[in-house]
């Protein structure tokens, strides 16, 4: 028998901000990822395209742009809330239920955060900003 | 290994409960897939890292070094993938979770997933144009 | 009339003698192409072993009751025809994530509580007075949660399920369907009640949507799709300004 002493269920809040931030990140994995990955990954470095990120100039100067530097810390933070969830069920599936613990959650989605923070940093610093 | 539990008759009676299997996404191909799935988190992290990485380099010609060896091509290309079957999936099951009404009748799934497609498509179509574009 | 023949491996597991359960075959006739595994079962316990135990009652898909493992899929035994699997041998397991009492009988009190906990009926705040007639509903009304109200609480999905079988805390893919249909009732209006039970951390949020529970259930319920929709639903109740009430 797998009944808890009964206590009253409540809803949790946090799961569902998890779970939340999981879809969003998913989303925009899957919308925006596999087109960043084939050019600047694949085509670009073969030389099939020109790519705004091979010359340091452009890519500086790309890289200044306010609008730019938005875009790119959407699109590698979010997707790391959803790796974070997908990877900490990822380890409970593999039979390790510590990963439903306080404190792996902690690393999990203090992880996302972090990423995100490094980010924010990151395009702070790298080439000041500039329109045009 | 068996568990102690109490049944309706006056005696208590044993059951047996196995652990389950650790290697339970083995034994079912729906199951292994769910795994990949499941897994592909891991490459995209790992490439998007690389990404931020290449910004934060960026920071000085000295440093500025944007991939070229044939080891990031192949690491790419394998991400790339992964990022593929994520895509079609999480896309695919969009269908399923997302249930809205249109006129009071129900969109059907397939629109649903079709919409989802045709975003990807957009999306793609655009975001590599401004990356090739720029690199005029 | 060919004298054909089928061999049944089945788990047998007495909690008197057994430390854990063994298989024992048995070589019967296949008499007749329509023969499911349940004939099987009924011949051996009626001619070859009485001692065989396992649940069955209406022998055609409705009941819920004869849920097994056959080789190592969880099937509804009436419904598990042998020329599927003839020549080769049929293993018969008890469902698997649940206690074994005996033989092919598992314990399902674990689902009973769980499905329970969702409160699956109509739920009104106010009961309508009798002088005020019935409920009334359209088609449409009724479409919105008939796929759900096919369930007949077989249990295989809960076999199926390795979040379940990892965790026997899940709710489990029922009692969220179950859930969902009184939701979508358009007489019901508990959806707030049944709110916590759902959303509670052992609830909808455990599962990852492996989708094995729709693929086995038997009647077309879709399990995994009632719990991301409730996900989903659950979420924007939140997210959203002034909710999403459905």
């Amino acid at each position: 028998m797998n009944q808890k002493t009964e206590r009253a269920p409540k809803v949790a809040l946090s799961h569902l901000f998890w779970w939340f931030m999981f879809a969003q990140g998913g989303g925009l994995a899957a919308l925006v990822l596999p087109v960043h990955i084939l050019v600047q990954g694949v085509l670009g470095p073969l030389g099939v395209v020109p790519v705004a990120d091979r010359h340091y100039d452009t890519w500086i100067s790309i890289l200044g742009n306010p609008i730019v530097k938005l875009y790119l810390l959407v699109l590698i933070a979010l997707p790391f809330f959803h790796f974070a969830h997908r990877l900490r069920y990822l380890l409970v599936d593999l039979g390790v239920p510590a990963a439903k613990s306080v404190p792996a959650q902690v690393i999990f989605y203090g992880g996302a955060v972090a990423v995100t923070l490094v980010a924010v940093w990151v395009l702070l610093t790298t080439a000041p900003i500039s329109l045009g | 290994m068996s568990v102690e539990a109490e049944s309706t008759a006056p005696v208590a009676t044993r059951v047996y409960k196995p652990a389950m299997a650790t290697g339970w996404w083995t034994h079912k191909r729906h199951y292994f897939w769910y795994m990949v799935r499941e897994f592909t988190a891991l490459p995209m992290a790992a490439w998007l890292l690389w990404f931020l990485i290449e910004i934060q380099r960026s920071g000085s010609v000295k440093t500025f070094r944007p991939g070229t060896s044939t080891a990031f091509v192949i690491f790419s290309f394998i991400c790339l993938l992964f990022a593929l079957y994520h895509s079609v999936t999480f896309l695919g099951l969009a269908g399923v979770i997302i249930h809205i009404k249109a006129l009071d009748r129900p969109v059907p799934p397939r629109a649903i997933v079709v919409t989802m497609f045709g975003l990807w498509l957009v999306a793609s179509i655009v975001i590599g144009a401004v990356l090739i574009g720029f690199g005029r | 009339m060919t004298d054909k023949r089928i061999t049944i491996r089945a788990a047998r597991f007495d909690p008197e003698k057994d430390k854990v359960p063994h298989m024992q075959s048995y070589d019967i006739p296949f008499s007749d192409e329509s023969m499911v595994v349940l004939d099987a079962l009924n011949y051996i316990k009626a001619h070859v072993d009485g001692s065989l135990s396992y649940r069955w009652s209406c022998r055609m898909g409705i009941c819920g009751s004869c849920g097994m493992m056959v080789n190592g899929t969880p099937k509804l035994t009436c419904a598990a025809f042998l020329r599927d699997y003839w020549p080769r041998p049929v293993t018969v397991a008890p469902l698997t994530n649940f206690p074994v009492v005996r033989d092919l009988v598992v314990d399902m009190e674990d689902f009973m509580h769980k499905l329970k906990s969702v409160k699956p009926w109509i739920i009104r705040k106010q009961e309508m007075p009798l002088g005020a007639g019935e409920h009334r509903q359209t088609m449409d009304e009724i479409d919105d949660f008939r796929q759900f109200s096919q369930c007949i609480n077989c249990m295989l999905c809960y076999a199926a399920c390795p979040v379940y079988g990892l965790d026997n805390e899940f709710l489990g893919p029922a009692a969220i369907a179950l859930a969902r249909r009184y939701n979508l009732d358009s007489r019901d209006q508990g959806t707030k009640i049944r709110l916590p039970v759902l959303a509670q951390s052992d609830g909808v949020w455990e599962c990852s949507f492996v989708g094995e529970c729709s693929v086995v259930c038997p009647k077309g319920v879709d399990p995994a799709k009632a719990i991301q929709q409730t996900k989903l639903d659950t979420t924007l109740r939140f997210v959203l300004p002034y909710g999403n009430r459905e």
